[in-house]
């Protein structure tokens, strides 16, 4: 086969397997999910007829059992179960491996036979089409009423046929051929009698021959010949009755509704870095180009200014646009997850998501996943309590996990909430000061302390539970959750209630690529702070300065602050004009206060310029270790400012 | 040379009737993705046939028996091929009420498809 055919395929097939996988989700929830029954048997099918088409073998034999079990459990010849959805489960996760393998474009060693069995024990086998009788034309009666009315046809001028039909022994939809054989039968006449039934004709319940009586105008041979035309009718037998009628509309079948596709083009995410990195140089040309206006001889150019102007900032919007995806890149994998961990700790727990649709900035969507993950792990280990518990506290036994995404002005806010036992905080102190993080004392305090509880809860180590789950194998604690969030600019927060439950929420800005930011003159140098961390800034005088051993400090409404003098730590000290020299003769001081964590620290400064929209440029790989040093934007006057990172500064 | 229009909602599978159609001498005039598309494309091209996969995502409340159904009311003699699993019999039924000509089953043979086509186009 051919190598596009190859990609095309492994494209497909895995978007057919994340909706199988999605879909067997929703219908452990609810087994009679009819519709998610019928979206699963569409996806695997057209697997299978993909893969038979391709020549992998082994995909073709396990998405054909699926497809037999599933058909099975859409027609409701077998009820869902726990043990054959266990069962899909793991021949999706066979069915990924082969896939996996076919991308490797390496001979699979998966064994299948396994699976196979395991599909074969629940698989009842479907009605054999020989179980039908086989008909006869001669054989077939009618009653006397049904003779009087064949009579009365045959005395109005018409003839009156009684008619077998059979179909190709290998006909793929009986179902269909014989509704074009009534409909080819209704055209030439009306018929009077179906053998079997018209509704078991309609549903396809017969062998592979059916018998009719009819009543046309049309001579034996057109209406003989009409019927072979029909693709699979392989013979007609016909003889004329010289001797009831209800027409039922077919029962229409629901339409079933599948989910919609996501109809899109495929970008590589460099280019769109490089569209983004030009946008931001477009867009301090265009400030320039600003500037150059405001002079009188430019005066002819400024309305066409203010025109580039605005297409620009419109520009900036859509680009901007591009980058974001759905929030459900990273929440589609939830309720798989909800199920195999809950499974395993024999819990029932629902998912609820909503707001999956919300998209962000694809830099912070890589990063927030496994900080939302461990949110989830943390509801179901800690949060959700086992049914027999929950049924003893009167609650619905089977927990609720809610992820609420919502976009607010600028910013996005995620809710993990759950339905659990809460966070009792005298235990978690207690726990605490067992560990020794802290002292009795401050565990008394702290348990009735809702700001310091979440501070000790995001300390690196701590943790309430012994067991480690699978995912917190991983190794993500709620300390780096709260580090996570910080690096991204957005903040944690976290209300629980004993018995009732408790609720997380991240907030986090729309995207890093443009930031707010104050920027500050250092000796000659400007630096840009990210706004987000900036506290406050003011102004002091060289005596409100102290040392403490011998880091200095200020004193700021009770709370004690160290100074760090940029030009020092920056190793500016190189340049002529002496910070504190010129400090002197202004006699007051600037000092930005940055926090990060609990963390304050203030930050010395020649001059404080202001607030401005900065476009964040990536550094060299040369240069980007460095230190106190995040990236750096183009100022509108085309100067560079160094962007500093607040994290490695502290 | 008969023209023809392919609509299916998988890549693969558009390749695959395409690959067997113009094999068989057919000129592949247009291809659609979803049950909206083909309507439009079909009152555009007007192909001498169409190919339809009979279970596509409902695109602006049209799935594939309504795309069938529009095409047949924009041309009553339009000649719609229905290629569908065999599994959604009572869907290609509807197919068939509303105006499509006949169905070949998925996963489609090459012979079957040409085959249909050929019967179809000489009525």
């Amino acid at each position: 086969m051919e190598n596009s055919y190859h990609e095309i395929f492994l494209a497909e097939s895995q978007e057919y397997l994340n909706t199988i996988s999605q879909c067997l989700v929703k219908i452990e929830e609810s087994p009679h999910d009819l519709e998610s029954l019928n979206e699963i048997f569409r996806a695997i099918h057209t697997l299978k007829g993909m893969s038979a088409t391709m020549g992998f073998e082994k995909l073709t034999q396990l998405s054909h059992h699926m497809e037999d079990l599933l058909d099975a459990l859409r027609s409701q010849k077998i009820k869902a179960n726990s043990e054959i959805i266990d069962t899909l489960f793991s021949c999706l996760d066979i069915l990924e491996a082969l896939i996996e393998g076919v991308k490797a474009k390496k001979k699979s060693s998966v064994d299948i036979n396994p699976s196979l069995e395991a599909l074969q024990k629940f698989f009842a086998p479907a009605v054999k089409t020989d179980e039908f009788t086989e008909l006869s034309l001669e054989a077939a009666e009618f009653s006397d009423s049904e003779y009087t009315l064949f009579k009365e046809k045959k005395a109005q001028g018409k003839e009156v046929y009684k008619i077998k039909i059979n179909l190709n022994k290998d006909c793929a939809m009986k179902q269909v051929r014989a509704f074009l054989v009534l409909t080819n039968l209704e055209r030439v006449g009306e018929v009077l009698k179906y053998i079997p039934s018209v509704e078991d004709l309609k549903e396809g319940r017969f062998g592979f021959s059916f018998i009719v009586v009819l009543v046309t105008k049309e001579n034996m041979e057109a209406v003989q010949n009409g019927l072979l035309s029909i693709t699979e009718v392989s013979s007609v037998e016909i003889k004329s009755l010289v001797e009831s009628l209800e027409k039922q509309a077919a029962p229409r079948a629901a339409l079933p509704s599948y989910i919609k596709k996501i109809q899109s083009m495929r970008i590589p995410v460099e280019r769109l870095d490089k569209i983004m990195n030009l946008m931001g140089e477009l867009a301090i040309a265009k400030i320039r180009l600003l500037q150059i206006v405001g002079h009188e001889k430019y005066k002819p150019l400024e309305e066409v200014a203010f025109a580039v102007d605005r297409l620009i900032t419109a520009l900036q919007d859509e680009v901007m646009q591009t980058r974001l995806l759905p929030i459900s890149y990273v929440l589609d994998t939830f309720p798989r997850i909800t199920r195999d961990l809950a499974k395993g700790q024999n819990k029932q727990i629902e998912l609820e998501i909503i707001g999956s649709e919300i998209e962000l900035d694809r830099t912070i969507l890589d990063e927030l996943g496994d900080p939302l993950i461990h949110l989830l792990r943390n509801a179901i280990d800690h949060g959700i309590e086992s049914p027999a518990k929950r049924k003893q506290l009167k609650k619905n036994q089977k927990g609720k996990i809610f992820i609420k995404v919502v976009r607010q002005k600028g910013h996005i806010s995620i809710e993990v909430s759950d339905d659990g036992r809460g966070i009792d905080f005298e235990s978690v102190a207690q726990s605490a000061a067992q560990k020794g993080m802290i002292s009795k004392e401050e565990a008394v305090a702290l348990s009735k302390n809702k700001s310091g509880m979440l501070n000790l809860l995001t300390s690196p180590g701590f943790s309430t539970s012994d067991k480690v789950s699978e995912i917190s194998g991983r190794g993500v604690g709620l300390d780096v959750v709260k580090l996570k969030m910080e690096a991204l600019g957005g903040g944690l927060d976290f209300d629980s209630i004993p018995e009732e439950g408790t609720s997380f929420f991240l907030t986090l800005p729309l995207t890093l690529a443009i930031i707010k930011a104050m920027l500050v003159r250092v000796r000659s140098e400007i630096f840009a702070v990210p706004l987000m961390s900036i506290r406050e800034t003011l102004k002091i005088e060289e005596d409100e300065i102290k040392l403490i051993k011998s880091f200095e400090v200020i004193r700021l409404r009770e709370e004690i602050i160290p100074i760090i003098r940029l030009d020092h730590k920056l190793e500016l000290l190189d340049l002529k004009i002496n910070l504190k020299d010129e400090q002197e003769q202004e006699e007051k001081l600037s000092i930005v206060i940055i926090e990060y964590g609990e963390k304050s620290v203030g930050l010395m400064v020649n001059q404080v310029l202001g607030e401005q929209d900065i476009v964040v440029k990536p550094l060299g790989s040369m240069v980007k270790r460095i230190r106190g040093i995040a990236g750096a934007t183009i100022l509108g006057d085309g100067r560079v400012a160094l962007i500093l990172d607040i994290m490695t500064l502290m | 040379m008969e023209r023809i229009m392919v609509v299916d909602d998988a890549v693969f599978m558009r390749h695959m009737l395409k690959k067997i159609l113009s094999g068989a001498g057919f000129e592949i005039c247009g291809e659609a993705t979803n049950a909206k598309e083909a309507v439009e494309k079909y009152k555009i091209l007007k192909p001498d046939l169409v190919t339809m996969d009979i279970v596509m995502p409902m695109m602006e409340e049209l799935d594939g028996i309504g795309a069938v159904r529009e095409i047949t009311k924009f041309d009553p003699n339009a000649k719609v091929l229905i290629i569908s699993v065999m599994t959604q019999q009572s869907l290609v039924v509807e197919a068939l009420q509303a105006g499509a000509k006949d169905v070949v089953p998925k996963p489609i043979k090459a012979d079957q498809v040409v085959e249909a086509v050929n019967k179809i186009l000489k009525k």
